[in-house]
């Protein structure tokens, strides 16, 4: 592998792996600086065989995404926090010059707090979702500073307990 | 001095001179409220398992569900399966004659399932059957759409003459598609019709549901420990939109909030009637273009089918919630969400973004209500940490009126022959 294509590598899985972890931390606003602001578009999707139709559960682009983090703390919620855990599977070159597809897999965990019953069940974690991120991934062929520029959160895992105000 | 300290503090007045009530000592906790029987429920009602199983027997039994929609199943030989009544499975299937029928869906001879995918279509070959057929892997028994019995593996070696193809068949379920395009059964063969059954509640949506025909979208499920009826009551009282920013910002603090009107319907159903929502009061939402025939912008109007449905219709999008109770603290609860079936794909988008923005597992209201049911079955316990719960608001049968839940209780106390206030 050329030097250049292990930087871009390189840069990419920075990118995927610090946006983790600052989604982890809900650090919004450093997970949104990893997201192209001009073109970011975010969505949560699955196959549903029980009516055989693509879903798509969530859409937000860069601004509705910042819109709908920047009001959790005037919704009732369950605080419990989520630690997503994503190994990177695939990077792709696309038609765009700069632009890679990439594809990870995701599992992700719920550590209660105060969604139930917390003198029984807080500090358990338990398995909430699992799924693929399939990202579009802009890297600076001068920086290589990389960021998102399309995230689609394809989802196996269909029945998500009582839901989730933040994204995955 | 030595001073006794005893639970239950008394009352006390605030400068205001208001009465700030007091904490209780256990006999005054479990206390009947001094209101009429018709304004509070004993809480055995969430957490006895005996009257769940007699809610199985008395109410789910004889009462008109729906299951799914007639969208799901578009061609000739789709199928479905679903649970009514404590989950007994059903599997609806679209007939060669275009018409969909629904069975048990248990084998009559050793009692298997018959399919167990969620949805499919029958002309799919399947490792156990020919296409065309419902086929038990177990022992390869098939029928057909209808329900026949189409094929006995090695019939006449084993049961001679003594039973045949023409003596086995599926059970097959009252059923009808209507309101929307729903599919609607009944487990009771004798049970009335289901125009009898919903009266004239579904009038006040009727040009929206049935102008035109209709396509999901959207569905999710969830298993949620909590009593079936207390997510029902969610949508039956609104006093609890002050849990939810989104409607305190959307309608709350709007003008005309507090005069949108409960209507009430024999059999336990009930309506809220048509109110408009500021949608755009909730940072980053928008006005809603898109509505259903007949229905204004930005209009939202909610009806309650006894014992478990809830039809919600807000301007763009149509939301059906269905509740299968599992046990007297699980609940399947699964939400529909329906568009018009003429719509363009940009106005479908449309559709489903203004769905998912309030419902849907990553909407802002769904969750805030299924944290609340949840938490008042884990509060409740066996029913021993409290009493009774008030539904004794009366405020001329506006939106905080809680004329919702007693109309229910009123249908649950007829059908059981008890009163929820004292079982």
């Amino acid at each position: 592998m050329a030097l250049l294509d292990l930087m871009i590598k390189q840069a990419i899985e920075v990118c995927i792996y610090e946006s983790c972890l600052a989604l982890n931390s809900e650090d919004w606003e450093k997970f949104l600086s990893f997201c192209a602001k001009d073109k970011f578009n975010y969505r949560i999707t699955n196959y549903s065989p029980e009516i055989k139709k693509e879903q798509c559960w969530m859409e937000r682009n860069w601004q509705g995404l910042k819109g709908i983090l920047d009001i959790l703390p005037k919704h009732n919620t369950n605080h419990s926090p989520l630690t997503r855990h994503i190994t990177v599977y695939q990077i792709n070159p696309t038609n765009t010059a700069n632009v890679y597809d990439v594809v990870s897999i995701f599992s992700l965990y719920r550590t209660e707090l105060d969604g139930l019953n917390s003198h029984l069940y807080s500090g358990q974690t338990k398995l909430f979702a699992v799924g693929k991120y399939i990202d579009q991934i802009r890297v600076d062929s001068e920086s290589f500073k990389a960021e998102f520029i399309d995230r689609n959160v394809v989802l196996e895992t269909r029945q998500i307990d009582v839901g989730s105000h933040i994204p995955f | 001095m030595k001073e006794t300290i005893e639970s239950g503090s008394k009352s006390m007045l605030t400068k205001a001179g208001q009465n700030t009530g007091s904490s209780k000592n256990a006999k005054s906790w479990f206390e009947k409220p001094k209101l009429p029987e018709t304004h509070f429920i004993e809480t055995g009602v969430y957490t006895n398992p005996d009257i769940f199983n007699e809610e199985i027997e008395k109410i789910f039994n004889k009462v008109w569900l729906p299951i799914c929609h007639e969208s799901e199943l578009p061609n000739k030989y789709d199928y479905r399966t679903t649970g009514v009544a404590g989950n007994k499975p059903l599997i609806s299937v679209r007939g060669p004659d275009n018409k969909i029928r629904t069975f048990l869906n248990v084998c009559p001879h050793r009692g298997n399932t018959i399919m167990r995918n969620p949805a499919g279509n029958l002309l799919n070959a399947e490792p156990s059957g020919n296409p065309k057929n419902m086929t038990c892997m177990f022992h390869g028994w098939q029928f057909d759409a209808m329900g026949h019995c189409v094929d006995i593996p090695r019939e006449k070696q084993g049961y001679q003459e003594r039973l045949c193809k023409a003596d086995i068949g599926l059970r097959e379920i009252r059923s009808e598609i209507a309101h929307g395009g729903f599919i609607w059964v009944n487990l009771d063969d004798n049970c009335e019709s289901l125009s009898a059954f919903v009266g004239d509640s579904f009038d006040l949506m009727s040009t929206e549901l049935d102008s035109e025909p209709l396509e999901i979208f959207h569905y999710q499920k969830s298993i949620i420990p909590t009593n079936y009826k207390l997510w029902h009551e969610t949508s039956r009282e609104f006093y609890h939109d002050y849990m939810h920013y989104h409607n305190r910002a959307t309608g709350m603090l709007q003008k005309g909030y507090f005069d949108r009107k409960y209507s009430v319907f024999d059999n336990g159903h009930a309506a809220t009637g048509l109110t408009t929502v500021t949608y755009d009061a909730y940072e980053g939402s928008k006005d809603r273009h898109l509505t259903f025939p007949g229905m204004p912008k930005n209009g939202w109007k909610q009806l309650n089918i006894f014992p478990s449905c809830t039809y919600s219709l807000r301007a763009s999008c149509l939301r059906v919630s269905v509740m299968t109770p599992i046990s007297e603290k699980e609940t399947l609860i699964e939400i529909r969400g329906l568009g018009l079936k003429s719509d363009t794909p940009e106005q479908r988008q449309e559709r489903i973004a203004d769905h998912d923005t309030i419902w849907g597992p990553f909407g802002r209201n769904l969750m805030e209500d299924l944290l609340a049911v949840q938490n008042q079955t884990a509060a409740m316990g066996n029913g021993s940490n409290i009493k009774h719960l008030l539904m004794a608001r009366e405020e001329d049968s506006t939106i905080h009126d809680e004329i919702g839940l007693r109309s229910y209780y009123a249908e649950w106390s007829k059908r059981m022959g008890k009163k929820a206030s004292s079982l």
